[in-house]
């Protein structure tokens, strides 16, 4: 799985992607723990930040698996 | 609704006017430039700097164009939104909305900007001070 970083979690985590191997299909929580598993750091963010799943929000019913890209999202400020 | 949207680090232009091609069929066309300021939360500055998450960015701002559209009905929008160091002065991003009616042109292009702040995946990152600003277009020169 690719894992995108941007704006505070990549200054968090010091890179702009990362390769996470997952099993199965595995929900938000899921990605979450396995994400600061990897980035202890990210736990700060997650309260505020959301998860894309190939370009899209993930919502509480989106499956991961190993194929997909997931985006760590911060709150947003463009404009 | 005709759509178009891009995301560039190259400067954009001030306006873009009426398509020539809804000419005769528009009664309205609404266009908003977001400007950078030269005070960012009080301090002076010479820039900003923006990133995005580009393909989902240009999605999402597709998706709230097309949503927007369902109440609003418009005949054509187009958004640019500029990334990388942008200078005091320039613009951030541009929308041009072109529609039979006012009262919809209007609503869509405010509709819009409201929801890409709260959902299209891009970032005012940092803004530089007029020191900084010079050090970084040495460092690009």
């Amino acid at each position: 799985m690719r894992v995108l970083f941007f704006a505070q979690t990549r200054d968090a985590t010091g890179t702009a992607e990362l390769e996470m191997k997952i099993s199965g299909s595995l929900g938000v929580k899921e990605i979450w723990r396995a994400l600061i598993a990897a980035q202890p750091k990210l736990a700060a963010f997650r309260g505020s930040t959301r998860l894309a799943r190939n370009g899209e929000y993930a919502d509480s019913e989106t499956k991961f698996s190993d194929t997909d890209e997931v985006a760590l999202i911060p709150p947003v400020s463009g404009g | 609704m005709e759509i178009e949207i891009q995301i560039t680090v190259q400067p954009l232009a001030a306006g873009h006017g009426l398509p020539d091609k809804f000419s005769g069929n528009a009664g309205a066309f609404a266009e908003f430039s977001g400007i950078v300021r030269a005070l960012e939360n009080g301090q002076k500055i010479a820039a900003l700097e923006y990133e995005a998450y580009s393909p989902m960015a240009e999605n999402e701002m597709r998706r709230i164009l097309e949503t927007l559209a369902e109440k609003f009905p418009c005949l054509a929008a187009r958004v640019s939104h500029r990334t990388g160091i942008i200078p005091v002065g320039e613009t951030a991003i541009y929308i041009g909305v072109t529609a039979k009616h006012r009262a919809e042109a209007f609503a869509l292009l405010a509709g819009f900007m409201d929801r890409l702040k709260q959902d299209v995946p891009i970032w005012k990152r940092c803004s530089l001070t007029p020191e900084e600003f010079a050090a970084s277009a040495m460092a690009r020169n």
